[in-house]
This record gives structure tokens, sequence and C-alpha cells, in this order.
């Protein structure tokens, strides 16, 4: 929170409203005491500027046991390369992982026609194509892998069984415009060749 | 628990079906007419003088009372149809009424005040004569009712049997009349004709013969048209060949000769081929006849004549005069003439019936309706004045059965179109469109001719909307400047008749067995127009036909009517205007051969009309209208034009092919033999029906494909041997171009009448089984099967596989009268079954309890299919009942047209009454419902409108101030 005093001098923040009311009035009540105080508090700083960022930036106190020069990394490097391999190769498996999970959904959520059997649907159809769309982000994220090629197919077979299952899903469920009753209304009454009257004798 | 779930099922399925009426719906969109039928006794109730009871009898088999103040009825009572409940004769005597019913089976007595029955007799076997009310001292107590072989006298206040005697010779005497005068006696007249006339005398307390005597009589060949008895006890009669009068007193002893009395000694002559004929009065049936009689010399002369000491004076020469009456009121009788006063008009006076002087002041003036027929009827109810003056008022009927009630001096106090109790057949027409309306129409209907024309032609038609509108208001301005007694109300007439939104509204074109077209108006039953086709005979067939519809703004619509004439098998056409009712002046071919049937073709001409096509005796075919452009239209199509026709007396089917000249050649032929059984009725499929689906789904959403052959023809047969165990029903379904019999079905131990409908791909029929003695429904359903043979076009000439036929039976727990099928604009809603029952009800059937494939286990395909399980027993649900307690009295037919909503069609049931309502078989889908809470909904739109307002203004105040934080 940022204030002004009744004398036009920006002095600083405090965190907490009560304290800054507090500090309000009792700056009020003695403003040239309470400047001193705080003029001795943060030494070094110009009291036009914020405390903590004076301790921040001038960087002439370190802490404790703090050293200037990066310490040399020798023994890590293959272990580092083994750990980007799992990541990546966790990160292609991912879709593939998923498939069990989403077949007990699926089998949960039963062949009904309703509003969450169909959210689950949307949403395992959804993330797939999601998947699949942001194929390239992906691509980059495996760059520094070694096998990037098999982990991108085995990424790319993951989200198509998954896309695959959810198809099938709808299919179970009658979304899908497979049979011939589904083209039923499109189909045009047929034209008529003879024409014909008649009726019994008048 | 399979029987729960089969219940569960059930009541699931009605939840969908039921549809009622809400006890406020009632009238709001449904009308009913009550008739009564061509009026063949009314009697006024004179028993006080502030009655307004009129008692009518018609032959309709009703009897009924009617306001005549108003013309409403009072109540109504139905008998049998057909000459069981025939009204024989009607006789009114203070608040009794006592009606003779079914050629002498039955004698009545009624309560004339509330209608109720005080009594009923039945009589002996007997062909009825004739009845009379017999006075005994000035008191009338009894009744006698003359047979061919006996007569009776029942007690008029319990109608108890006094006594009932044979008649003398009755195998040679024709006894024809009674008559008494209140002297304790009652006389029988009876007549060997060209011979002589035979009197028996009765005795009232014992029915004793007193005396009998037969009077020569030569000339005479019926004693009822040419005699009547007046001026205590003297039979007059008269002889067109001899012009002469003869009377006889019929009490005398000595007299055996009847006195013979030449016209021309009265300077009269009746006209040549004339049978005159004699009107006499008896006021009190205990009081002798009055000696005042009318002469009937020509169709329109007529004479008041006295009979006084023998002799016989002239008191009013009649001529012209249409019809004659005499009325009595208190101790004054009155003769009431009507005369013919220009083209237009009739003047109907009162005249003193024993002076034949005038009445002063009590002309009334008939004016004749140009589309109705001529008097033929007059019934005078008079009534004396305070100054002891004897006013009138006067009912004419009219040969198109119409009853015109008028007060002096001339002013018609009600109409009753009568022959609206006889409708014959009916169609609904759209109502044209305003011109407002037709202009936008034509916009879309021609073709497009560049962008820029478009866009000037939908602005200048919004342009014209405009102004219209405005027209409106300033109209409605001016007219809330006027008082409100000047303004008219918003009537329909037919000037501002116009479609509305929904095209719910539609003229009805009614024909009538009498002859007479109406034009009415569906929304409030209003006659808009009344067309009298004179000269029809009374057994002439007729077919409607509509040959434009308002659909082609600058031509008028054009209905035609073939009327033949059954005797000669000749045939006319009246071709009309069915919004205006004028006829129109096309040229309409002149038919000169007997017409066997005729066909609406889709083919139109230049001017929009179909073309109709009448086939004579010789099978040669007039078209109607016959252009130029028509003859080469039908030369280009003759191969495809097939008719059939259908000859029931010979049990013969044939088919016809068109060639190119207009003569036919038979291409099938199919002869059903009489000897075993006969076709009742044969029923294509309607012109205007619309399928939506051309299969069903199955619960394995594979296809049902349905068989969908508009040749379709069914024929119901049924056996001549109507033994119970021998007699069938038989239906065939026949393709009427090819003759192929699709399918045949045969309903053992069935009776008729079958009422059957046919639609779609299914057939439902009725009929009686005889040996469960119940009513039986029956569905055949025909379907292709998987797939469609040919999807793109129907061909009866290529159709190498038979159709799938699924049939169903069920038990049906009533009557019916009549049945027809629901139908809409474009089939999508489901459809529904009228069934009109003996009890008046119109029941709205499902037709999905019509479906042969309701299985008899269910399973979970059928369950998904929607299919209730097979129950034999047809339920009735009394909110089923479209007319609730709206009853229409022996329905003949219901004629149902589909509306411009989807979810709703019209439906007229005419018979006795005419009732129209709207149905909507799937509910109103498509428009909101009566109830819908608009104020509510209005209410809560606007309400959330100003709190988003409003709390979006307090979250920008609340996010500035956390911003200034």
């Amino acid at each position: 929170m940022v204030f002004i005093h009744d004398k036009g001098v920006l002095t600083g923040s405090m965190t907490s409203p009560g304290s800054q009311g507090g500090g309000a009035v009792s700056t009020r009540g003695g403003a040239a005491a309470k400047r001193m105080k705080w003029a001795l508090e943060l030494s070094l700083g110009n009291s036009r500027n914020r405390g903590d960022r004076q301790s921040k930036e001038g960087d002439v106190m370190y802490p404790v046991g703090y050293s200037d020069k990066p310490v040399q990394d020798t023994s890590v490097q293959e272990a580092d390369r083994n750990l980007v391999e799992k990541r990546c190769w966790d990160v292609a498996l991912g879709p593939l992982k998923q498939i069990p999970m989403n077949l007990f959904i699926m089998y949960m959520s039963g062949n009904t026609i309703s509003i969450f059997p169909i959210m689950m649907v949307c949403m395992m159809a959804w993330r797939p194509i999601q998947a699949l769309m942001s194929m390239s982000a992906t691509f980059k994220l495996l760059e520094s892998s070694s096998q990037q090629w098999l982990q991108g197919l085995v990424y790319l077979v993951g989200n198509l069984l998954g896309s695959a299952l959810a198809i099938y899903k709808c299919q179970s469920m009658g979304l899908l415009p497979t049979h011939s009753s589904d083209w039923l209304a499109f189909i045009e009454p047929p034209q008529r060749m003879e024409i014909m009257g008649g009726g019994m004798i008048m | 628990m399979a029987c729960l779930a089969v219940r569960l099922a059930i009541s699931l399925s009605l939840l969908f079906t039921a549809s009622a009426v809400f006890e406020d719906q009632v009238g709001k969109f449904d009308w009913r007419q009550q008739f009564i039928g061509k009026v063949r006794f009314a009697l006024f109730d004179t028993h006080s003088q502030a009655s307004k009871k009129l008692l009518v009898a018609t032959d309709k088999n009703v009897f009924a009372s009617l306001n005549s103040r108003t013309g409403d009825l009072l109540w109504r009572h139905l008998d049998k149809t057909g000459p069981d409940g025939h009204v024989d004769s009607l006789l009114m005597y203070g608040q009794d009424a006592v009606v003779v019913v079914g050629n002498g089976r039955l004698l009545r007595s009624w309560e004339t005040a509330v209608g109720g029955l005080k009594w009923e007799t039945v009589l002996d076997t007997g062909s009825f004569q004739a009845a009379a009310l017999v006075g005994v001292q000035d008191f009338v107590k009894y009744v006698a009712v003359l047979k061919k072989t006996a007569i009776s006298l029942h007690d008029l206040s319990s109608g108890g049997q006094i006594w009932v005697e044979n008649l003398p010779d009755s195998d040679t005497v024709q006894y024809q009349s009674i008559y008494s005068e209140g002297n304790g006696l009652v006389f029988v007249l009876g007549l060997v004709p060209n011979s002589h006339v035979v009197i028996v005398e009765y005795k009232i307390e014992d029915g004793e013969i007193m005396n009998k005597k037969s009077i020569r009589a030569a000339w005479m060949s019926s004693l009822e048209s040419s005699c009547a008895v007046i001026s205590s006890g003297i039979l007059l009669c008269v002889d067109q060949i001899t012009q002469s009068l003869y009377t006889l007193p019929l009490q005398s002893v000595e007299q055996n000769e009847m006195k013979q009395i030449h016209l021309q000694t009265l300077d009269l002559e009746v006209a040549s081929g004339f049978q005159p004929v004699l009107t006499s009065t008896q006021p009190n049936p205990a009081q002798p006849p009055l000696a005042e009689f009318f002469l009937q010399l020509s169709p329109d002369h007529h004479i008041l004549l006295q009979l006084e000491d023998g002799l016989i004076a002239l008191l009013r020469d009649f001529n012209p005069s249409n019809l004659v009456t005499f009325a009595t009121t208190g101790e004054k009788t009155v003769a009431a003439v009507m005369s013919p006063k220009n083209e237009t008009a009739c003047s109907i006076n009162l005249f003193s019936a024993d002076t034949g002087r005038r009445h002063l002041d009590t002309t009334i003036i008939y004016h004749l309706d140009p589309n109705g027929g001529k008097p033929n009827m007059l019934y005078v109810h008079a009534f004396l004045k305070k100054d002891d003056s004897v006013a009138y008022r006067v009912m004419v009927q009219t040969e198109d059965h119409m009853l015109t009630f008028l007060q002096q001096p001339g002013r018609v106090v009600w109409m009753r179109e009568e022959a609206l109790a006889d409708v014959v057949t009916m169609e609904m027409v759209d109502l044209p469109l305003t011109g407002t309306q037709a202009e936008l129409e034509g916009e879309f209907g021609k073709k497009a001719d560049g962008l820029f024309s478009m866009v000037i032609k939908r602005l200048s038609s919004q342009i014209i909307l405009l102004q219209t509108w405005l027209g409106h208001l300033w109209k409605l301005f001016y007219d809330a400047r006027k008082p409100r007694s000047s303004v008219k109300n918003d009537e329909i007439t037919i000037e501002n008749l116009s479609r509305d939104e929904f095209n719910l509204q539609k003229m009805m074109v009614m024909v009538t067995a009498s002859g007479k077209l109406f034009g009415i108006d569906s929304k409030s039953g209003t006659i808009l127009w009344r067309h009298y086709l004179e000269n029809i005979q009374p057994n002439s067939a007729f077919k409607l036909m509509v040959q434009r519809t308002t659909a082609h703004f600058p031509h008028p619509p054009q209905c035609t009517l073939l009327i033949k004439d059954k005797d000669t098998g000749l045939a006319s056409l009246h071709v009309f205007n069915p919004i205006f009712g004028k006829k129109s002046h096309s040229s309409v071919p002149a038919l000169p051969r007997p017409i066997l049937q005729t066909i609406l073709l889709p083919i139109i001409d230049q001017d929009y009309a179909k073309v109709l096509l009448i086939i004579d005796d010789q099978y040669k075919v007039t078209a109607f209208p016959s252009t130029k452009n028509i003859l080469q239209q039908l030369q280009d199509t003759a191969s495809s034009i097939f008719f059939y026709l259908v000859d029931s007396s010979q049990g013969k089917l044939s088919g016809f092919r068109l060639r190119k000249d207009l003569s036919t050649e038979l291409i099938w032929e199919a002869v059903i033999p009489t000897e075993v059984q006969k076709i009742v009725a044969v029923k294509g499929k309607r012109a205007n029906e619309h399928v939506h689906s051309q299969g069903r789904v199955m619960g394995d959403r594979s296809v049902l494909y349905k068989y969908l052959n508009p040749n379709l023809l069914a024929v119901v047969t049924e056996s001549t041997d109507t033994h119970q165990e021998r007699s069938f029903v038989g239906i065939f379904l026949i393709d009427g171009v090819t003759g192929r019999i699709v399918h045949e079905a045969v309903q053992r131990k069935a009776k008729g009448p079958v009422h059957f409908v046919h639609s779609e791909n299914w057939v439902v029929y009725v009929y009686w089984n005889s040996k469960f003695r119940r009513n039986e429904f029956s569905v055949l359903e025909l379907f292709e099967g998987a797939e469609l043979y040919n999807s793109t076009v129907f061909s009866s000439l290529d159709r190498p596989r038979p159709p799938q036929v699924l049939q169903q039976s069920y038990i049906f727990p009533a009557g019916i009268t009549t049945l027809e099928a629901t139908l809409t604009e474009k089939g999508i809603t489901s459809r529904h079954l009228l069934v009109g029952l003996p009890s008046g009800s119109i029941l709205s059937l499902p037709k999905l309890f019509l479906d042969p494939r309701r299985p008899e286990m269910v399973s979970e395909q059928t369950r998904e299919e929607n299919l209730i399980p097979y129950a034999p027993e047809m339920p009735i649900r009394t909110e089923w009942f479209i007319n609730y307690n709206q009853t229409v009295s022996r329905v003949r037919g219901i004629h149902t047209a589909p509306s411009g909503l989807e979810s709703t069609c019209l439906v007229v049931a005419y018979g006795l009454d005419i009732y129209q309502t709207r149905v909507f078989p799937s509910k109103q889908f498509d428009v909101l419902k009566d109830d819908y809470d608009y104020v509510l909904i209005s209410s809560v739109l606007f309400g959330l409108f100003f709190a988003t307002m409003i709390s979006k203004r307090l979250a920008e105040v609340k996010l500035l101030n956390r911003a200034w934080r």
C-alpha cells in the first residue's frame, strides 16, 4: 500500500492494513520521530526508496555461505540424460496410460444417453484430438531425446487409440450415423409414375 | 412381475398420447349445431298466450320443441332411424302431444313443457292409417287410432286402451280417416276405389257399431286426397273429371246418394291435370268443424267457400295465391293466405274465415331468397291482441327445408337451415389471402429476375405493407372518435374473410341431399353463403371436387359438383367459387350420356385448374376444362393415366388405360362372384395425404421400409350368406393399375357393416364378429422389407416383389358408425383414428394401438421401438372423446383436413348435427400452450435484464474502488 504523508513525502509500504492505520495515526501524531526511526533502521538507503528493494538491490550484503563463482558440475551428466529420456518417455506413454482409465470410465458410464455419459464421451474424444493438434509442441518437448521419433510415434499411436476408443464409445452409445435408420429422414418420397383414379360406379 | 412391466409400459405409452380439452378450452375452437331435419308436422302451443313453444316432428324421426322467439331447440327426442321410428302423426291437446310412431307401432304422449314422456302404449300390429283426438261433451278425453284392419280408442291421460274393434270387410274396404265431433260417436270412413264409400259409426263408450252404410261413388279413387269433413259432419268431396263437389251428411239415415254440385254453377273451373285439394279446419276436436273451407283449383289459385244449408257460397277468390292455411285463436278462426307480390317477395295476409274479409294491418312481406327454394308450407300462430284483434306470427317452410319465422310487419325473427341435417359430402377450402399477403406471396412465387429488380420488388411490397398498416391505424383512430354504438362489430362477412396466420380457419363447403350448398366459416359456424340447386332428384349422387385452390391468386378458387340422377344416370356439373358460392361462368361440357365415374387429375391447365375426366357408359372420356393446352398435355401423358371402375351389382372390377384420342382400353378385369360375396366398398388413398417417413425404425436401428403404393385399392366384400356360421368379410388389396391382387384376407364368422380407413401403408377395418358377438378392429400393414426396391420412382408396372403383410385384430368394446383418420400438412405428426360411436361421441384412437407389430412378449428391441405389448382389448379412455359432452347425433361422416400447423388437424363430424373441432394427435408441439405464462416469463426476463445492468454497474464501481487502493 502506498500513501502520502501530510507533508507530501512518499515513505514506504506496510503489509497489514491494521498496522498501516496505526502507522498513519502515529505518523500524524509525531511525524518527525517516526521518520527518524525509519531512517535508522534502513540505514544506508535513500529514504525515498522502498526498504525491501534496497535490501535486494544493494548487493553489499550477502547471506552466509554465498559464493559468487559457479561450482563446476562433473558427476551428474549421464544421470541427467537418463532423466530427460525418462521424462520424454513419460510424455510419450501418457496417452497410452490413460486408456485403461478411460476404459474403466466408459464401462462405468454405461450406454444410456444422458448428460454425464455425453460429457465423458466429449472429454474422451476432445483430449486426444487436442493432443494431436498440438503435436508440434510435443515434438519440441521431445527434441532433447535421442529416441525422439519412436517416442513421437508412440505418442501418436496412444492418442489415436484414445480417439478410437472415444469413437467406439460413441458407436456403442448409438451416436454415430452408421445405420440406415439414421438416414431415413433424408429419403424423398418416390415419384409417382402412373396417375390413377376411379371408384364405384356412381 | 412381467404383468406389472406390461402395465407400466401401457401407462407410460398412454402418457404420451393422452389428449383432452381443458374446461376453459370448451367452445374455444369447437362448435356444434343441432338440427332436426325436414319438418313434417309443426304445431304451435296455443295452450297459453305467453307460450313460446313450437312442436315439430320431422322426416329424420325427430320430435322436438323449438323456442318460437329464438328458433333454438328447447328439447329434442330422436327415435330409431328408418321406418321403425317414423312419426306417423302428431296431435296436440293442451299440454300433451300425442305421437304415433313407427307405422302405428307405438302411441306416445309427451309433456310439452319439458319434453318428458307421459306414457307409451304398444299398439296392435297393422299398418297405420289415421289418428284423431276424440272429444266428449266439449272435453277431449280420448285418442282414436285407425289401422288397416282395426280401430282402437285410448285414454288421453293414461294411454290405457278403452276398446279395440275389428273393422268390417277390411279385406276389401280401405279405411282411411276418422272423424268425430264430440257427440259420442266416432265415424270411420273407408273406400272401395271406384265403387263406393263405407261409413261406420262406433259408439265411444264400448266400441259398438251403431250404423254402417255404403254409398255409391264410382268416381272416387282416394278418400284422403279428395275429401274433407266440414260443418257438423258433412263429407265433402271434389272430383276433377266431373268438375263437381259432392256432399253427404254422415249421420243421415235416409240419404243414400251423394249430392252433386257442379263447379260451373259457382263459375269455377279446376285447372286441367290438377288434382283439386280441399282444406278444412276443426279448431276443437270436441266441436264440429267450420263450414268454411278452401278449394285449391290450380297450384296458385285458392278459393274460400262456405257450405250453408246444403248450398255452397263463394266467400273470396284468391288468385294468385301460393299457400293457404287456417289458424284459430280463442273463438276466432282466420285464414292466412300467401300470395306473390313481385319477383322477389310474397305477401301474407289474414282474412276472417267466416266472412272472407281482410283483416287490416296484417300484411307480412316475405322476401324470397334468390339462393333458396320456393315456400311450400305455411304454419301460422295466431293470437289475440289486447284490443281483441287478431295478430299472428308465421313460419314459412321452403323447398330447401329452410324454416323462416316472421313477425309483423315482415321482420325475420329467426331462420333454421334444416337442409344441413342431411349433409352428403363436404370439402374444406383454404380462405383467400388478403391483397397485401397475396402481394408478398407473389414476390416469392415469381422466378428470380436479377438482384436489382428483386430489391425493388421487396421494397415496393414493404411500402405497401406500411401503407396498409398506416391505413389500419388511421381507421382505428377514426373509429375511436365515433360513438361506440355506431361502430360495427367485427362480424365475419364474406368481404373480410381472409386466411389467418396458421390457416386454421377454412371454408367448409357442404352439399346436402336437398340440393342446397352451403359455405360455412369453420371458426364460428356462420353460414356465409348458400345456394339452392333446383330440380335435384331425391336419390341423386353427389361428388364434390376442388379443381383450383386459393393458392393461385389472381384466379378465383373453383369447385365442381357432379350431380348424378340415379334413375336416368345422366349427370350435370355445377361449377362454383367455394368462397363466395357464386356460379362460375366457365363453359361446362354437355354430358349427353349416363356417367359412370370422374377422376381429378393432377395435371393443371394454364389457369391452374386441375383437369376433371368424366367417364360415360361407353367408357369415353370427357375432359373439363378442355382447352387445347389440356388436350395436348393429356395426349402426352395418356399412357400413364389409368382408372378403375367397380361394378358392385356384377361383382366386376375393371382397369382401363387412357388412349391418346381420349378413348380407353380395358387392361385388366377381376370378377368377384356375386353368388358368394358382394363388393361393399372400395377406397384408394386420399390424394392430399403426405407421408413423411418412408420406413419404420426397428429396435436394432435397421429400417423396415413401408410399402407406399399410391395406386393401391382396398376392396371390402361381404358374403351373401348371412348365416352366423358361414358369413364372412373379405378384404382385397388390389393394385389399381395392374389389377394384381397384392393381398387378400378373410374374416370368418364376421358380418358387416364394415367401416374402414385406407392410408399410408395400412388399412384398418371394423366388422362384427358374429361368433363372439362383438365388434373387432383389424389392421393390415404392408412393408417392403429391409431394402427399398426403387427409392426414386414408384411404378406399379415394375414391382417384382410382393410386400410383407402384417395383421393383428383387437376387440373394440363399442359399436361404430363411422371411421376416419387424422390428416396433417406434412404427415410428421402421428396418426389418430377418429371413431364415431352410436352414442354420439367421437373417439380419437391413437394408431399406436392399432399396430400389427405389437409384440406378445416384451423384449429389449420392442421396448426400444416403443411398441405397446399386445392386448386383445382396445381401451377406451374418456379423455379421448374429442367432443366431450357435445354429442353429435347420428354421425354419418367425419371429414378431416390439414391446417397450416403441422400439429393440428381440423375435424368436422356431420350427421343430424354438425360438430367442428381441432385435434392435436401429438399434442401442440409447434405452438405455445394456451396457458403459457407470458407475464411470468417476461417479468423474469426483464428482472434478469435489470439485475444484470445493476450488477454490472456495481461491479464497475467496485473495480474502481479497488484500483484506488
